[in-house]
């Protein structure tokens, strides 16, 4: 960030958090790419794995334990594990990268426009405020239960939950810099609204929205995992991990494989993701370290 | 304090109303959508879809549903469950202890066990305590809830054969009957937020600890654990309270799963069923419920937070 050319062009014009700050990248940030990496890895690569078919029913395989053959086992169709699970890494990542995007986008642009504007706070303010009332998973229960399963259904709900947190951070900070000098000065000097926000004000709040998109990020996964496995979120025979736990529940006595695999995966992402969240809170804000993700 | 309770009971009146609001527009998002919840997946012709329309008044504005809906509502009379064809609020009452126990269970579990860890891992900072509620708690934190459950089964109910794995059985079978069937259900619902509260705890206590108060209660010659548990904890409870209240919100929302994973018959199951099979009526019904409890806690919450914190009494 200290080498942001807007930084150094109008430096002290600036609040302190934009200009010249050094930011660390510390333990907790590293480890979790490093968990996220490879499953990151898996979803970029699983289209182009031909050999890897999530979806070829093989009925004499059914149920087969771990093998040279079948490297995580094979489930009651006979369907590869392997091949299930390296897709499941792409529609987790992508249910959870995608509401992410779309929280970020509506959660910065109402966030803004409620902070900036008092009119608008009445509505986009108490809207977001009462969507928040709702015990979060229960609310994506009911929106999807009235737009129906899908993945892009399950990334809308994700973000109707998600995105009133991002308001409210956005509109805070927004209102905390609303009044203050440095916006006065870029006033006087002729600067318009647009970029009065965009350039000076915005950048105030990217360190705690990051923070909460990453914490975002994993809590999309773990939703979409749960929506998919009491059947409301992505529908079969999309291999889900969710709804491969869900599969798997019949069978928790005699294949151990098919269960366990998914959920070491959902838990892997979500702590990656989890580390990464705590990483940079502790890198943009030092004051915060420690924090819960609430 | 009186006034600043009554002022907050008040609050909780457009509350309701905005909740019900919601979930009026949300699952009417979708025009129609009821009338196939009836018909699944029977072959019907127009004409019957026209006569069903008809008679569940979907025909008339969205608007003038709503007036005619929201008085009915605001007496408890959602209407009959489609599925079941008897009353929602009959079926509700039915279920709402099996969830009411689970997440109350949960909760006393996850304070007794969250709070006095954070509190350690807050004093031996950087110590093994520390470390180790920390990586326990980042576990718990990223291991689905439902999956964790599963496990459990695997563990106590395949393997060893101590619990049941599913069902529920009311407290008038004795008490054991009762509770071995719950004992798993609640360690899963309670594991994440177990991590939540051991995080908080020992941040606030982290942060009150470094006050200059303690210093010089410290200084006066106060025994530690009259310095960490009068002075230190009641401080820190100020938003150790905001987040239990947090997290039992949380709770709720995670026992519908739990109630799955277990065949536990509560509200959250009842919830799940009414959504995949676009019960309506029901899933208004059981979703306003579970809501209400929530922010009943919610109250309750802020209620004690003033106790804590006597600045909120006068100025909140």
């Amino acid at each position: 960030m200290s080498s942001d050319p807007a930084s150094t062009r109008s430096g002290d014009l600036l609040p302190p958090h934009v200009s010249a700050r050094r930011i660390r990248v510390n333990g907790m940030f590293v480890t979790g790419c490093l968990i996220l990496a490879p499953l990151v890895l898996m979803a970029l690569s699983a289209s182009y794995l031909a050999f890897l078919d999530p979806l070829s029913i093989n009925a004499p395989e059914k149920l087969l334990p771990p093998s040279w053959a079948h490297p995580f086992g094979t489930d009651h169709f006979g369907r590869d594990v392997l091949a299930r699970t390296v897709h499941g890494a792409q529609i987790s990542l992508r249910v959870g990268f995608g509401s992410t995007l779309l929280t970020a986008l509506f959660g910065i642009l109402l966030g803004t426009v409620s902070g900036w504007y008092r009119w608008a706070d009445a509505i986009i303010g108490r809207v977001s405020d009462s969507l928040m009332i709702f015990p979060g998973f229960v609310l994506a229960i009911m929106i999807l239960a009235a737009i129906g399963p899908s993945e892009l259904n399950v990334v809308i709900s994700v973000t109707v939950l998600y995105a009133p947190r991002v308001i409210r951070t956005v509109r805070a900070s927004i209102i905390e810099f609303r009044d203050a000098e440095f916006v006065q000065a870029a006033r006087t000097v002729g600067v318009g609204d647009f970029r009065l926000l965009f350039l000076h004000i915005l950048p105030n709040a990217v360190g705690p929205v990051m923070v909460q998109l990453s914490f975002g990020f994993a809590w999309a996964v773990l939703v979409e995992a749960g929506l998919s496995f009491l059947g409301l979120g992505t529908p079969p025979p999309t291999p889900s991990w969710g709804s491969m736990i869900s599969d798997a529940r019949d069978f928790i006595r005699s294949a151990w494989w098919l269960i366990t695999i998914p959920g070491c995966m959902i838990t892997l992402a979500v702590l990656g993701l989890n580390l990464i969240g705590d990483g940079l809170r502790d890198m943009f804000d030092p004051r915060l370290q420690n924090r819960g993700n609430l | 304090m009186l006034e600043y309770a009554l002022r907050r009971v008040l609050a909780f009146i457009p509350t309701i109303f905005i909740t019900l609001t919601l979930i009026f527009f949300i699952t009417r998002l979708v025009p129609g959508s009821p009338i196939w919840a009836l018909i699944g997946h029977q072959s019907v012709d127009a004409a019957q879809i026209d006569a069903i329309t008809k008679e569940l008044g979907l025909d008339r504005p969205l608007i003038t549903q709503y007036l005619e809906w929201l008085p009915r509502v605001l007496t408890g009379d959602f209407g009959n469950s489609i599925f079941y064809g008897r009353p929602v609020a009959q079926i509700v009452a039915d279920r709402f202890p099996v969830t009411l126990y689970l997440t109350t269970i949960a909760m006393i579990v996850t304070i007794a066990i969250g709070m006095p860890l954070g509190i350690v891992a807050a004093i031996r900072r950087g110590g093994v305590t520390d470390y180790a509620s920390n990586t326990f708690s980042s576990l718990g934190m990223a291991m689905p809830s439902f999956w964790l459950g599963f496990l459990l089964i695997i563990g106590f109910s395949v393997l060893l054969n101590w619990l049941p794995s599913s069902g529920y059985r009311s407290p008038d079978f004795g008490i054991w009957q009762w509770l071995s069937r719950l004992i798993l259900p609640v360690i899963a619902q309670s594991l994440a937020q177990i991590g939540l509260v051991v995080r908080m705890t020992r941040a606030s206590m982290i942060e009150v600890l470094g006050q200059e108060y303690i210093t010089m209660a410290r200084a006066k010659g106060l025994s530690e654990s009259r310095v960490v548990l009068k002075h230190a904890l009641k401080n820190a409870m100020i938003q150790i309270v905001t987040v239990i209240g947090l997290t039992f919100a949380l709770g709720l929302g995670g026992s519908v799963i739990i109630e799955n994973v277990f065949a536990l018959p509560g509200l959250g199951q009842l919830i799940t069923i009414a959504a995949v099979r676009r019960d309506y009526p029901m899933l208004e019904g059981g979703i306003f419920y579970l809501t209400l409890v929530a922010l009943v806690v919610n109250l309750a919450v802020d209620l004690t937070y003033a106790f804590f914190n006597p600045r909120i009494r006068y100025t909140g």
